[in-house]
């Protein structure tokens, strides 16, 4: 079952859920505007390879905006720090910027339990699109778990601690670690 | 409600997830990590059309990879067999092959409730990629659904390997 605007701003002042900067003023009914930081990562290789750690380009938003093109990937993040234990979060984009063919995730919308970081987005775009620091880019969504029984015993419970736990920026794909970790194994 | 990684275990312990092959390590605190099937469906034409069966030209994905190109629609399987009469599955992308700009699916994200098989992939790249057979490429989430069930007995039902669009079907 999905938070109620009025649940979700409980549970951030009983510290159940981490927004931070936090303002009420950024809630929708059933979710939380976020805001797009001023960073971006662009992906050099051609083609793409996930054997091998992606070369990168670092850019700076600046406050005139920032000109995305079709066909390129753009890795941004959040502005805000988001997360919780006790509920699973799903980041999705705000119709607004859907409407001018912005994507803000690649089908990766699910934050499981125990996240707590600034989000990376993966930006696309159908046409040249500008973006700006700060602005509200997209909404995050917070659902309740069912459980198993033995997770009402605490350290029975499985929490978030892979490779993106502690991001405070975009952080490029870690998949080659998997790869190198799989082909070690099989030696 | 979203099953947590310990209640998909229990579930497919007591056979009301199916997951085949299980290997309790692809678990997630909310989802079970899939892999790639070895197989890829490209439709011959360039213009598509839903009134039509579209032919296909299968393709291996062979072990030093395949590069998937932006200008085509590519479709490959999860080599588990995954269903449920009980949870509805939905299909989510994995962090690590989003940052790369891959897409695995394209708006139908929901396995319906007592749909079992080898789901279909809808890949899509933005820019150039390799993708390799068994890379884990996806997870699948688990939800309790609210209500009398009426289970799933379409056209995809017990799908193996890569399923082209049947719409055709339905016009």
């Amino acid at each position: 079952m999905i938070l109620t605007a009025h649940k979700i701003s409980e549970e951030v002042l009983s510290q159940k859920i981490t927004i931070e900067p936090y303002s009420s003023s950024q809630l929708n009914p059933n979710s939380y505007n976020y805001r797009l930081g001023d960073s971006l990562i662009e992906l050099l290789d051609e083609p793409i390879d996930p054997h091998n750690a992606p070369e990168v380009v670092y850019h700076k938003i600046p406050e005139e905006g920032f000109l995305l093109h079709p066909q390129r990937l753009y890795l941004a993040h959040t502005l805000e720090k988001l997360g919780s234990r006790d509920y699973v979060m799903s980041l999705i984009g705000r119709s607004s910027m859907g409407r001018l063919g912005l994507w803000l995730q690649v089908n990766a919308d699910l934050g499981h339990a125990g996240t707590e970081h600034h989000w990376t987005l993966e930006l696309c775009v159908v046409q040249p699109l500008w973006i700006y620091p700060r602005m509200i880019v997209g909404q995050v969504s917070f659902w309740e778990m069912a459980r198993a029984s033995k997770e009402a015993d605490q350290s029975k419970r499985m929490f978030y601690q892979g490779k993106y736990a502690e991001d405070i920026r975009a952080e490029p794909s870690h998949i080659h670690v998997e790869f190198a970790k799989y082909e070690s194994e099989q030696r | 409600m979203i099953l947590t990684g310990p209640e998909i275990d229990a579930q497919v312990k007591t056979k009301r997830i199916i997951i085949e092959p299980y290997d309790p390590s692809n678990l997630n605190p909310n989802s079970y990590n899939f892999a790639l099937g070895d197989k890829l469906l490209v439709y011959q034409n360039k213009v598509l059309d839903p009134h039509q069966d579209n032919p296909t030209e299968e393709r291996i994905i062979p072990e030093e990879g395949l590069k998937l190109k932006p200008s085509r629609l590519y479709l490959a399987y999860i080599e588990e067999r995954i269903g449920s009469a009980h949870y509805v599955p939905i299909i989510k992308g994995r962090s690590s092959i989003g940052r790369l700009g891959l897409f695995i699916t394209i708006t139908a994200d929901l396995v319906d409730q007592g749909a079992v098989g080898q789901w279909t992939l809808m890949m899509h790249c933005v820019q150039p990629i390799i993708i390799y057979p068994h890379m884990r490429i996806g997870q699948m989430t688990f939800w309790k659904p609210t209500g009398e069930p009426d289970l799933y007995h379409g056209k995809y039902q017990h799908a193996e390997g890569p399923r082209p669009s049947e719409s055709f079907q339905d016009l």
